[in-house]
């Protein structure tokens, strides 16, 4: 089956946990956002959902950090404050991501077990249709130098269509993140709105692409280090135009959602594989 | 520039452990709270690393190799343990 429908969203805990220091106004337009792409998830009838998140070194500690992984247990849990959350995971669908993926050159990593991060809870906990659809996972090193590079991380997403496309699952696709902050740094109450601003024009262009020729140095410089999720999902729906559900920038995150037109149109034109 | 999320010096494993206990293990969140030196005990931290975390100066816990993400979030789960009729939540 085809993706039916392809999303990214904030993961701001600020989103869910309001201090008194955040705009409620503009919490509310971002929950109003929110409330859009949980009628569009609704309406696509996704069997699963594969979300692409990064860490926020929560389910991997210095232990281990993976690039790349897929969690493949049979279900996810986590806990962010007083919120408890256990997700359904497509465990057929994860162990399908994970050895196709191996299979085409990229050497996944994989757990049964991790706490799953706010990262992939914010957004879903705004977002979930009912009943909950399964979630599959898929992890990006975000915030541990060295992280996969902007154009691993669109290869790894190409080869993810490819291994979607042949599946008999309809599969939503979420990536989570983004877009410019900078917690715990000096720089946190200046996030870069206006290097936001020209990326969503980019991608309304449907010029996605360009994104894989971006630097890990450009990205850490942007606040944007969050934004390896977007683009595996980038590599996922190719040249499609983008929709800008809501820009809202904070005075130190600029939440995002955007959503993509998925068809076969989207596919990438014929070319030797990702790898 | 230098960048702003950096690679952690293994000389930093014990005190990135504690910030990520903090933000990742709420009963070692309560421990800490109840009785911080006990807590700290717990993990190996140089005296250095201690005066740091006492302190919770975001700058001196970078100095000795912290990541800025676990400062940042380990800081705000205490603000959250502490004050939690401070926060709205959905």
């Amino acid at each position: 089956m085809p993706v039916v429908t392809a999303v990214a969203c904030p993961h701001t805990p600020q989103l869910l946990i309001r201090p008194d220091t955040e705009d409620r106004a503009l919490v509310l337009r971002v929950h109003a956002a929110y409330a859009e792409v949980r009628r569009r998830l609704t309406a696509a009838r996704p069997d699963a959902i594969v979300v692409i998140g990064g860490d926020h070194i929560e389910g991997f500690f210095l232990d281990a950090v993976p690039a790349l992984a897929v969690y493949v247990g049979a279900a996810a849990s986590g806990r962010f404050g007083p919120y408890a959350y256990t997700l359904p995971v497509h465990e057929p669908l994860a162990r399908a991501i994970l050895e196709a993926g191996i299979a085409r050159g990229f050497d996944l990593a994989w757990s049964q077990h991790l706490r799953l991060d706010y990262a992939f809870y914010v957004p879903l906990h705004f977002t979930m249709p009912a009943p909950p659809v399964p979630i599959v996972p898929i992890y990006v090193n975000v915030y541990l130098p060295p992280q996969p590079t902007p154009a691993r991380c669109y290869a790894f997403g190409r080869a993810l269509r490819e291994i979607l496309d042949a599946r008999p699952e309809r599969v939503a696709l979420m990536a989570s993140g983004g877009m410019s902050h900078y917690p715990g740094t000096e720089r946190y109450a200046d996030p870069d709105v206006a290097w936001d601003r020209r990326l969503l024009a980019a991608l309304e262009a449907g010029r996605g692409a360009e994104t894989a020729d971006l630097t890990g140095a450009e990205l850490d410089a942007a606040g944007n280090v969050e934004l390896r999720t977007w683009i595996v999902l980038l590599g996922a729906v190719g040249p499609v135009r983008a929709e800008v559900l809501c820009y809202e920038p904070s005075w130190h995150h600029g939440n995002a959602v955007v959503a993509w037109p998925v068809d076969a149109a989207s596919v990438h034109p014929a070319g030797p594989p990702a790898r | 520039m230098s960048a702003h999320y950096t690679f952690p010096p293994a000389s930093a494993y014990p005190l990135n452990r504690c910030l990520f206990l903090l933000k990742s293990d709420p009963a070692f969140l309560e421990r800490f709270l109840a009785d911080p030196e006990a807590a700290m005990d717990e993990l190996g931290l140089d005296a250095e690393a201690r005066a740091a975390l006492r302190a919770f100066d975001r700058e001196r816990l970078v100095a000795l190799g912290a990541h800025r993400y676990l400062v940042f979030m380990a800081g705000l789960r205490v603000q959250m343990a502490r004050a939690p009729a401070a926060f709205e939540y959905f």
